[in-house]
């Protein structure tokens, strides 16, 4: 099943890559369209090459992706530590959560772009507020999945814990936050999906490096090519951080949805 | 052996047992919503009994079993165990339920293992524990799995398991095997018997089954449809029998029919009480 799931995959995968290099003619026939709306592969496979070599606008490509690595990481790690943390407190007790529901629930559908000019206003053009978008974007997820997790931990179990002597600690730490730990994951990678794609929006305003400020710069200039390879590599980020997560989770919580 | 009446309204009969339920009745929500599931219950379950509660889908049996494990207050009345009267779970009562509450994050050994553990047992003391009630409802050599990897009829072993490493001195099971299939069932219910004879637990059992209770039981109470009561309690002898084929004799046939015809009015009237139409 797997195995001809993944064969599956690679076959999606090189129909889409036969039309991309059919459109643009293999070096065999005219390109259908314009190099400037759709650059061959070749031709980005070049410009990756040139930026590895070159760097970008006198910075290494590398440095790029460490910068806009370290603003995802610092934001990542900022809600790891706060959002999950408070989302337990909300799950278990009512009172925190009627107290911190609230301003989370106003900042959830807010289009965090919208916010940054403001951010900026408040905090200046350096790190905090690019750090700032993420964050607002992904604390809500992680915090309102990790409440939701700890409130559907089974009832029965808890009870189970209690009437075998375990003290509220004891039932906190070995009942609920693993059998919430599914529910977080979902959250992590959800908000993993949604940290990369907010970097465009973090790097949009008052930077000069970052690999999303790269691809928006570049298209100022009609380079197509650097455009391509920065969304590229950010899909290439969005999706190792991805399967970094799905092997944490494939550890720890190997149990999921197999009820016992 | 036929089946004997017994009066668990007697005030003696509670004042001398170890767990005494004197009219407990419980109501859930106010006003027109309310909904009486107990009705002035009264249960004297003795020591080293096996007692089996049977009713009606929906009559209170679980609110029953919630009120003993200390998981539900009731509306009115008094729980006493050894005279003390129950103020919320505790150690001293282990419970099984139906299924679903094994720790699916833990191995086998660890399940039974928590309870030693929550009371403070050194991790290789709980383990040996652990090992001794493992082998006790046969599963050895299944310490190190997950709950996911056994059949229902396991899982619902080691939830025996893990009830019992605590020496509790009440076991509360709430229809422990009534999801398993048949075959199972008959299988599990022969090693309940053999584990309560080998350790005399007292035991408050809950089933709709009347062959159940009628194999397993030292004493049966049948309740009524909601509001939960007593309709009537009996004293059984069928579990002594060494042969498991007691359940094909005469007199078990009779007792059943006995227990049927109590029952049967109460399974209508339940009916009734979910599809009014």
């Amino acid at each position: 099943m797997r195995r001809r799931g993944l064969g599956l995959n690679g076959l999606s995968f090189g129909f889409l890559f036969l039309l991309w290099f059919g459109a643009t003619g293999f070096g065999f026939w005219k390109p259908l369209t314009d190099p400037l709306f759709l650059p061959s592969p070749v031709s980005v496979a070049r410009t990756f090459v040139d930026l590895l070599v070159n760097g970008y606008q006198g910075k290494a490509l590398g440095f790029h992706v460490m910068m806009s690595l370290f603003r995802f990481g610092v934001a990542f790690g900022v809600c790891i530590v706060l959002a999950i943390p408070l989302g337990l407190l909300m799950g278990m007790w009512e009172t925190v959560k009627s107290l911190v529901d609230p301003p989370i629930e106003i900042i959830r559908p807010i289009p965090k772009l919208a916010l940054l000019p403001l951010l900026i206003i408040w905090f200046g053009i350096g790190e905090l507020a690019k750090v700032l978008v993420i964050v607002l974007a992904i604390f809500p997820i992680m915090s309102i999945s990790t409440m939701q997790a700890v409130r559907n931990v089974s009832k029965r179990k808890v009870q189970a814990a209690y009437s075998l002597g375990a003290s509220n600690r004891i039932v906190f730490l070995r009942v609920l936050l693993p059998a919430s730990l599914p529910g977080i994951f979902t959250g992590i990678r959800v908000s993993i999906g949604i940290g990369v794609t907010m970097l465009v929006g973090a790097e949009m305003i008052a930077t000069s490096n970052g690999i999303a400020w790269m691809a928006l710069a570049a298209s100022d200039f009609l380079l197509s090519n650097v455009v391509l390879v920065g969304v590229g590599i950010m899909a290439l980020m969005g999706f190792i951080l991805d399967q970094v997560a799905r092997a944490f989770e494939n550890r720890f919580v190997h149990w999921s949805g197999k009820e016992g | 052996m036929t089946l004997t009446a017994t009066d668990l309204h007697s005030v003696l009969r509670r004042q001398t047992a170890k767990v005494a339920v004197n009219g407990v009745s419980k109501r859930f929500g106010d006003g027109q919503n309310a909904v009486v599931a107990l009705d002035h219950v009264d249960l004297a379950i003795g020591a080293n009994e096996f007692f089996c509660l049977v009713g009606p889908s929906g009559c209170g049996k679980t609110t029953m079993l919630n009120i003993l494990a200390g998981y539900d207050d009731p509306t009115d009345g008094t729980v006493l165990m050894n005279g003390k009267p129950v103020q919320g779970p505790g150690p001293d009562r282990g419970v099984v339920f139906q299924q679903g509450a094994l720790f699916t994050w833990m191995s086998v050994a660890d399940n039974v293992a928590f309870g030693p553990r929550s009371m403070g047992k050194p991790k290789r003391e709980a383990r040996q524990i652990a090992d001794h009630y493992i082998n006790l409802v046969g599963l050895t050599g299944f310490a190190d799995r997950y709950p996911y990897q056994l059949s229902g009829g396991m899982q619902q072993r080691v939830g025996i398991a893990r009830a019992l490493a605590n020496s509790p001195e009440l076991l509360l099971m709430d229809e422990p095997f009534a999801a398993l299939d048949v075959q199972t069932r008959e299988l599990l219910q022969r090693e309940i018997k053999r584990i309560w004879k080998e350790t005399r637990k007292t035991i408050f059992w809950i089933t709709h089954s009347i062959e159940e209770a009628l194999f397993l039981a030292t004493s049966i109470a049948v309740m009524t449809a909601r509001p939960g009561r007593i309709k009537a309690a009996f004293e059984a002898r069928f579990v002594m029998a060494e042969d498991h084929r007691v359940t094909v004799t005469a007199e078990f046939a009779n007792a059943k029919r006995q227990v049927l015809d109590l029952l049967w009015e109460e399974t209508v009237a339940a009916q009734k009480q979910e599809d009014p139409a």
